[in-house]
């Protein structure tokens, strides 16, 4: 390594997972462990709200039936029993549907998880009762003046696309981290790109000079040019090959061999 | 920083993330789980942690990576998880707590009263002085309601009618208690105006049904529950104006960090004033219309009115040393 010529940009890691997005969200815990979340945006939430609403609608609709079926007739000497019952129900449903499954399912309700959402607090932690309180309570300033024209417009303003409850209660909504189980190629020598090599070799050195960096990314990208199309794999080659091909003297090789045959003369040298 | 040396390393640490990923299966809290998986789990999180780091210093393929980070998140929220509020203690938050939340906000308790009792006064003797205002104020068909209910004095209802009303008071009254507190996000505005529009509705409706003769009635039929309930409405006012206070005057905070700092009191208010209006609600419903005599009535509500103000001045005072 310490023949390399120092890059550029000095000796600094390749970080393979740079938030190139700002939807991405990078928490560091004490462990200096960092985390990427995906903020869900409005649009998301909104879908999730739309499942939430129809599983809200829905169980007042049956409660309303019932108590239509029931029609006085179970409790004739106490009719409005039901009626109160009913009243209640809507009352809960109404303020406590979303603080109950918050609280049940670590900050899912039906809605979010149908839609693969979750509430978690800034710091990364699940939610507490506390915190889920405090930001569904919120949703009564959120939901105004109508069709929560407060909450869509604060989270479009906010960089993490936080509600007033959510600002409140330090509270952020995020994709879940698909509990994706490791590919059958992780763990074994890629063999995808090798086939697509030309039978002629490009005329490179034997030890090609490359910064720790370039071969940093080199090596990821014959990680991962397996997981993808030719197509993309040959588009992200492209954007690099001029300058490779400038460097190494070798004008008209094609992109992808290109990088395969450095790929594996650095590993052989 | 060859590749089979990432291969290597997947080769080798890959059991135990698997080990790792087969703790965090079902959703059960890792507290609830006998000690020794707590600290195995603990151990696998820290070594996975530095396979995390180390990852990333290899170049392991961005799939892979996030294969690592989802299990680095899972076990970090599994043995960070919040505990939840243990029920145990509402007893100490109903003695204790609350009053205590509500005297520390005084000032912002009598601006409250202030904004909801003075329009009250207005619109009451502006009825009573002047018939056709309340007209002006509220539909006809409501005050004619009103004046409907209680033209004759209250004989009791059912049970069943009882809870229909008490469910619809605890639907109605809570949820404008909510809605006054969380309104207060809005720099204090929201809840100045729903306490100003609450006493001023109020104030429209008892002063028509006592100028159409009701008078004797409906003050008889809320003495048992108004303490209770005005003063709880007027409480989910105050921990509003101190959201709004919060947000305006900072001490050097951000203005939500502001916010988050006073977050305890001001949860306390509105959670203690919900549970009044509970009591409330079942008083309005059962109590308030049965046909007890009203010198019972009324003394049902002056009893009650000096429980609150007792509880609220005095519970959970500490010894001055």
């Amino acid at each position: 390594m310490g023949r390399n010529p120092p890059a550029a940009s000095g000796n600094a890691p390749l970080r393979t997972h740079d938030p190139a997005l700002d939807t991405t969200l990078v928490l560091e815990t004490p462990e200096h462990v960092t985390f990427r979340y995906q903020l869900a945006g409005p649009g998301q939430r909104f879908a999730a709200y739309l499942v939430d609403f129809a599983i809200r609608g829905l169980i007042l609709g049956v409660a309303v039936l019932l108590v239509a079926l029931a029609g006085g007739s179970f409790f004739a000497d106490l009719w409005g029993l039901e009626l109160g019952i009913l009243l209640l129900l809507f009352f809960v449903v109404e303020w406590g549907y979303f603080l109950f499954f918050e609280g049940l399912s670590r900050g899912a309700s039906p809605g979010k998880r149908a839609l693969r959402l979750r509430v978690i607090r800034q710091d990364g932690l699940p939610v507490s009762f506390g915190d889920s309180l405090l930001r569904n309570l919120l949703r009564a300033a959120d939901l105004l003046p109508t069709f929560y024209v407060v909450g869509v417009v604060t989270m479009c303003l906010d960089d993490k696309f936080r509600r007033l409850g959510d600002l409140v209660a330090r509270t952020i909504v995020v994709c879940e981290p698909r509990a994706a189980g490791l590919g059958p190629s992780v763990g074994r020598e890629p063999a995808g790109l090798a086939r697509r090599s030309p039978p002629t070799p490009l005329p490179l050195p034997a030890r090609p000079t490359l910064s720790r960096r370039e071969r940093a990314a080199l090596a990821l990208f014959h990680r991962r040019a397996p997981e993808l199309s030719v197509a993309r794999a040959r588009e992200l080659a492209e954007i690099w090959a001029p300058t490779l091909r400038a460097r190494f003297g070798v004008p008209d090789a094609d992109a992808l061999a290109l990088l395969e045959t450095l790929n594996e003369r650095i590993v052989e040298s | 920083m060859s590749f089979k040396n990432v291969d290597a390393f997947v080769r080798e640490r890959r059991p135990v993330w698997e080990a790792l990923a087969f703790e965090l299966v079902g959703d059960r809290p890792l507290a609830k789980r006998p000690a020794a998986v707590i600290s195995r789990v603990a151990r696998l999180y820290r070594e996975v942690c530095t396979d995390r780091m180390r990852a990333e210093r290899l170049g392991l393929n961005p799939s892979a990576l996030h294969y690592v980070d989802a299990l680095v998140s899972r076990a970090h929220a599994a043995l960070y998880d919040a505990r939840p509020e243990p029920l145990s203690n509402w007893r100490s938050f109903v003695i204790r707590e609350f009053p205590r939340a509500l005297r520390k906000n005084g000032a912002l308790f009598g601006i409250a009263c202030f904004l909801f009792f003075v329009p009250f006064a207005l619109t009451l003797s502006q009825t009573l002085l002047n018939p056709e205002a309340a007209a002006r104020i509220l539909p006809i068909e409501t005050l004619e309601q009103m004046a409907e209910a209680y033209s004759k004095e209250p004989s009791g209802r059912t049970g069943g009618e009882g809870a229909t009303m008490a469910g619809f008071y605890v639907y109605n009254n809570v949820g404008i208690a909510f809605r006054c507190f969380a309104t207060g996000i809005l720099f204090g505005l929201g809840t100045a105006f729903f306490l100003v529009y609450n006493g001023a509705i109020t104030g429209a409706i008892t002063g028509h049904v006592i100028q159409t003769g009701g008078g004797i009635n409906i003050l008889t039929f809320i003495a048992g529950h108004a303490p209770l309930e005005l003063t709880a409405i007027v409480i989910s006012g105050a921990a509003g104006l101190e959201m709004g206070r919060a947000l305006l005057v900072t001490h050097g905070r951000t203005r939500l960090g502001s916010l988050w700092h006073q977050r305890r009191g001001i949860l306390a208010q509105v959670v203690g004033a919900a549970l009044m209006l509970l009591a409330a609600a079942a008083v309005e419903g059962f109590w308030s219309p049965s046909s007890a005599p009203a010198r019972v009535k009324w003394g049902v509500g002056i009893g009650l009115m000096t429980l609150v103000v007792l509880h609220l001045g005095f519970a959970g005072r500490r010894k001055v040393r």
